[in-house]
């Protein structure tokens, strides 16, 4: 090789590294991390992200640089020089790639043992209803439903976090698979139906963020979407207590289970339009029009709603899918009688 | 192997001197092989399957006794199989095996002198691949059609055209049309053509098998696209059918089940044909250091195939069982273990991927180095790393599981597996890159597809190594980010080499020379056109876009928007492409023996070649990619033999 191609070959290289590291910097791929886990993830993601421009480059290079210097005219009918190959080079291109990969995977599963760890409880910190937090996630189509043991086993239909303090979150699915994620905490994990899994978060970050289902789950797929909220140490101590005496005086009288409650913590709402709820669902029919609905299946509201929840496939509305889960069928007695007065107008 | 010789040109002196046999008259031609027996035996056969399982529940008491998901599931097997005994697919072994005298082989079910012989059964391995061919690029268009729907439901978030069980269904008939219908075949049907005619065989080992194993693919591409027809709709839980979602779908569900046992039926043939064909017929001379790097391509598809099929097959019948018999395979209230199916199915899934591109490394090297006009670089370090590939492939399942909640301890090393198999691809970039180096380069179209495909899958290879890093998959899979990453190796990869291919091979499959400049045309539109509608979706799926949904977060509308438009100039430049196919097909002028001054055998006889390829047998010489070496020869024939001394020394 000549001198001077020689330095056309590294002023293409460093064309196109710059161009692909600019693209790389410019555009604000990674969400803004919200946890200390996304915040490793992002050091690998770079880590990976510089060998990847290195290598793009020296391709990109090769490949203009081939189409520029040896293109040949339409009349040329010569052949190549008859290079068949090259053992030190094949040795280096065979050996610097198997460097880098093993680079790679190191890097990661050092990130990912650090990911996995969860800080257990110190004996100084033993007292510290915090460290570590545990909340258990039920997945089912197509909603989420946190609880928290510590607290009275309180549920949410939203997740909400202190800030700087570790969370085992233990999921578990009612029906299907479902995969929790929260893109600004990087962490993800499915939901395996008779499968414990679980999944650590340090969130880091005061916020409001999504929560996603990832893993195809039917109809409702899109939609099963919630929100987690990462709020000051001391404002989640407030309302958890708050929802622990709220859940423990359910507990004690649950004859005052709130039909609303019901139904949101069952994620009727992903499915359902109901105006009193706030519902806007679309998969499954339109809950407002119940009445009519029972009308045309020739049955009494009442009966209806109930026979609707517990055993959904026995009718379902013209145009609809057969879609809805069974898993409603367990819902304790004084839950379901609350439901289906919520729903039958009557305030539950 | 000089027996075989022997023995087929005797055939085909018969075949030219014996007058076909008179075409059958009156009642008989209801009993002769094609489409008219097809036509009463299909409906015989359904009669069959519908009697079976009425007679069964109306001895069991079942009720009600005609039950119309039962008798669609069986006669999802009943019957594909009545047309295929009445177009003939059976007919050798039917009679061979019930003790029937056989039909002397005249070769009337060999090449193809009209139209019409492209629709019956047909032995011509010729033949075979250009209905291969011309069947997948129907199913290719079906399926993008499916994707423009997709894109078209995507361009804003919210619901627009479709509802959600149609747009599962949009997405998983077009993954499994893509993969099975599409990218598979095409590249068996490509290898059906080119093979025997690069080992200097005068047809595949198994004619007949290879007939049977064409006509089981527009089976399984009908029963997927017919499966909108059913009540309840398509099969909705993506071509990776995953259970439990996949036991409670709708009827629809079994339609992929079946299909895949068809579309996967034909693969193993096809591939053990390939094995067999490939070890057994080799011209003389044509040692395992000589073959073209296609050969050794399909080699090695072949081998995963054979040796990766049936896990798809075992994880769909599971399914199927559960759905059907009520079996708990995957039910874990009753001691199924639901992330068995994600095993059984990605240890047949993770080969898929290299069953749907080495084919295509194999196009690549052809094309690159006749155009380069140089040889290969590293040539046998490219044939090793095709086997090493082979063998790692079946090592990096898991890396599809890694937040499926599988044993912990399984990530790290199916990580470094998964790491380890860019060392052979990466061999592979690089030699085709030496390949170019000081070449003579023409960029005709297939040059231009083949460096589209190393460009974009690099592209490709490198988003892989992100999503084998386990913290970036946990926070990728399930994303967007697939994907991109997906289309990249498999439109980017498979669908560029099968252009490459097919443009290539198109003067010597049809006898006419293609037109350029809509072939260039139909290049730079993919091109750009691939690369708009993927690469933002690399950023949505970081970002925190899931896949497979209908409606997404309002943020992400206008790139969603963007990558909608370009899609659908993606979609059109595939009208180039047919145009392009059709017309040069009819009208593009006589294409030479040998356009692009190949040396390997396919090259060296008439365009289209005759219909048992070599009018006498070539004699193989040396290593097929001796560009530049002066007085090089691959093949030479019997008027022109020359000396072993004079053979190149393999490098």
């Amino acid at each position: 090789m000549r001198r001077g191609s020689i330095v056309q070959l590294v002023l293409l290289g460093v064309l196109f590294g710059g161009g692909a590291a600019a693209v790389a910097l410019l555009i604000p791929w990674l969400p803004d991390p919200a946890s200390e886990q996304a915040d490793r993830i992002d050091f690998v993601f770079w880590f990976v992200t510089t060998i990847c421009i290195a290598i793009f480059a020296l391709v990109a290079a090769v490949i203009v640089y081939s189409l520029l210097k040896f293109r040949a005219r339409p009349d040329d009918d010569s052949d190549g020089p008859p290079t068949h190959g090259h053992t030190g080079l094949e040795i280096v291109w065979t050996a610097v790639p198997a460097v880098l990969v093993t680079a790679i995977s190191i890097v990661s599963a050092v990130v990912l043992a650090r990911n996995d760890h969860l800080p257990q409880a110190s004996a100084a910190g033993a007292r510290d209803p915090l460290k570590p937090l545990i909340v258990k996630v039920t997945a089912q189509q197509f909603a989420w439903l946190f609880t928290y043991p510590a607290y009275g086993n309180a549920t949410s239909s939203t997740l909400r976090l202190p800030l700087h303090v570790p969370v085992d979150l233990k999921l578990k699915s009612l029906d299907v698979i479902h995969s929790f994620w929260v893109p600004e905490f990087g962490q993800k994990q499915d939901a395996v139906p008779g499968l414990d899994t679980h999944v650590v978060v340090t969130p880091k970050r005061l916020g409001t963020f999504p929560v996603i289902c990832t893993e195809l789950c039917g109809l409702g797929h899109a939609v099963m979407r919630s929100w987690t909220t990462v709020m000051p140490r001391a404002d989640f101590l407030t309302w958890a207590n708050k929802q622990k005496s709220a859940a423990g005086g359910g507990a004690s009288g649950s004859a005052t289970a709130s039909g609303k409650t019901v139904f949101v913590n069952n994620g009727c709402n992903g499915c359902h339009t109901f105006e009193p709820a706030g519902a806007s669902g679309t998969v499954g029919p339109d809950l407002d029009k119940l009445p009519a609905l029972a009308r045309k299946a020739g049955k009494p509201l009442d009966a209806f709603i109930r026979q609707s929840i517990v055993d959904p496939s026995a009718y379902v509305e013209p145009g609809y899918p057969n879609a809805m889960p069974g898993t409603f069928a367990s819902l304790p007695k004084e839950q379901l009688d609350a439901l289906v007065k919520y729903l039958s107008g009557g305030k539950g | 192997m000089t027996e075989t010789v022997v023995g087929f040109h005797e055939h085909e002196a018969q075949a030219e001197h014996a007058p076909p046999a008179p075409p059958p008259r009156g009642l008989r031609r209801l009993l002769a092989p094609g489409w008219l027996r097809a036509l009463w035996m299909t409906p015989l056969f359904f009669g069959i399957g519908a009697g079976l399982v009425v007679l069964i529940r109306w001895l069991e008491g079942w009720h009600p006794i005609w039950d119309g998901s039962v008798i669609t599931t069986v006669e999802l097997t009943t019957l594909p199989l009545g047309f295929l005994a009445g177009i003939g697919g059976f007919d050798y072994w039917v009679r061979y095996a019930s003790g029937a005298p056989t039909r002397p082989e005249d070769h009337s079910g060999h090449g193809a002198r009209s139209w019409r012989d492209y629709f019956r059964i047909n032995t011509d391995h010729k033949v075979i691949g250009i209905q291969y061919l011309v069947t997948t690029i129907v199913f290719f268009v079906i399926a993008g059609l499916l994707a423009m729907f997709m894109r078209a439901e995507l361009a804003r978030p919210g619901m627009q055209f479709v509802d959600n069980q149609t747009f599962n269904g949009l997405f998983s008939v077009h993954a499994a049309l893509m993969i099975f219908l599409f990218v598979i075949p095409a590249f068996a049907g490509i290898g059906n053509y080119v093979i025997p005619l690069m080992l200097g065989a005068p047809d595949m080992a198994f004619p007949r098998l290879n007939a049977l194993s064409f006509w089981l693919l527009p089976i399984a591409g009908i029963m997927m696209v017919s499966s909108f027809l059913v009540p309840g709709g398509p099969f909705a839980a993506g071509w990776t059918n995953y259970a439990t979602l996949s036991v409670h779908q709708p009827l629809g569900n079994t339609f992929f089940s079946m299909a895949v046992q068809w579309a996967g039926a034909s693969s193993i043939m096809t591939a053990l044909n390939f094995l067999v064909t490939i070890i057994t017929m080799r011209a003389p001379g044509m040692t395992f250091w000589r073959m073209p790097l296609l050969v050794w391509a399909n080699f090695t598809t072949s081998l995963l195939v054979v040796i990766a099929t049936p896990f798809i097959a075992g994880s769909q019948f599971f399914v199927m069982f559960d759905r059907v018999m009520h079996t708990h395979f995957f039910d874990w209230t009753a001691g199924g273990y639901p992330l068995g199916y994600q095993h059984i199915f990605w240890f047949y899934s993770h080969p898929a991927v290299y069953i749907m591109m080495l084919p295509g490394f194999g196009i690549a090297s052809e094309v690159i180095s006749v155009m380069a006009r140089k040889p290969i670089f590293g040539y046998r370090l490219m044939a090793v790393s095709l086997m090493a590939i082979l063998i790692l492939g079946f090592s990096v399942w898991a890396h599809h599981m890694f937040v499926a909640g599988m044993a912990p301890w399984l990530r790290v090393p199916m990580m470094v597996t998964s790491m380890v198999i860019a060392v052979p691809t990466g061999i592979k970039v690089f030699s085709w890159l030496a390949t170019l180096w000081e070449g003579r380069i023409h960029f005709y179209t297939p040059m231009l597809f083949a460096l589209g495909f190393v460009s974009m899958f690099v592209i490709g290879g490198l988003s892989g190594i992100y999503l084998a890093a386990v913290p970036i998959d946990i926070h990728t899979s399930d994303t967007y980010f697939v994907v991109a990453h997906i289309h990249y190796v498999l439109f980017g990869g498979s669908l560029f080499t099968i252009f490459a291919g097919i443009y290539f091979w198109f003067p010597k499959m049809t006898g006419k020379m293609y037109d350029e400049r809509l072939g260039k045309l139909h290049f730079w539109l993919t091109f750009v056109g691939f690369n708009l509608t993927f690469f933002p979706m690399h950023w949505l799926g970081i970002q925190g876009m899931p896949r497979r949904v209908a409606d997404y977060a309002p943020r992400f509308a206008d790139l969603n928007l963007f990558i909608s438009l370009a899609s659908f100039g993606l979609g059109a430049s595939t009208l180039v492409f047919l145009y392009n196919m059709v017309k040069s097909w009819r009208f593009g002028p006589t294409a030479p023996a040998n356009p692009w001054r190949s040396m390997t055998l396919e090259w060296q006889v008439s365009s289209p070649p005759p219909v048992f390829n070599f009018d006498e047998i070539p004699q193989v010489v040396g290593t097929p990619y001796e560009y530049g070496v002066p007085g090089a020869r691959h093949g030479v024939f019997n008027g022109e033999r020359v000396h072993e001394q004079e053979q190149v020394p393999v490098p």
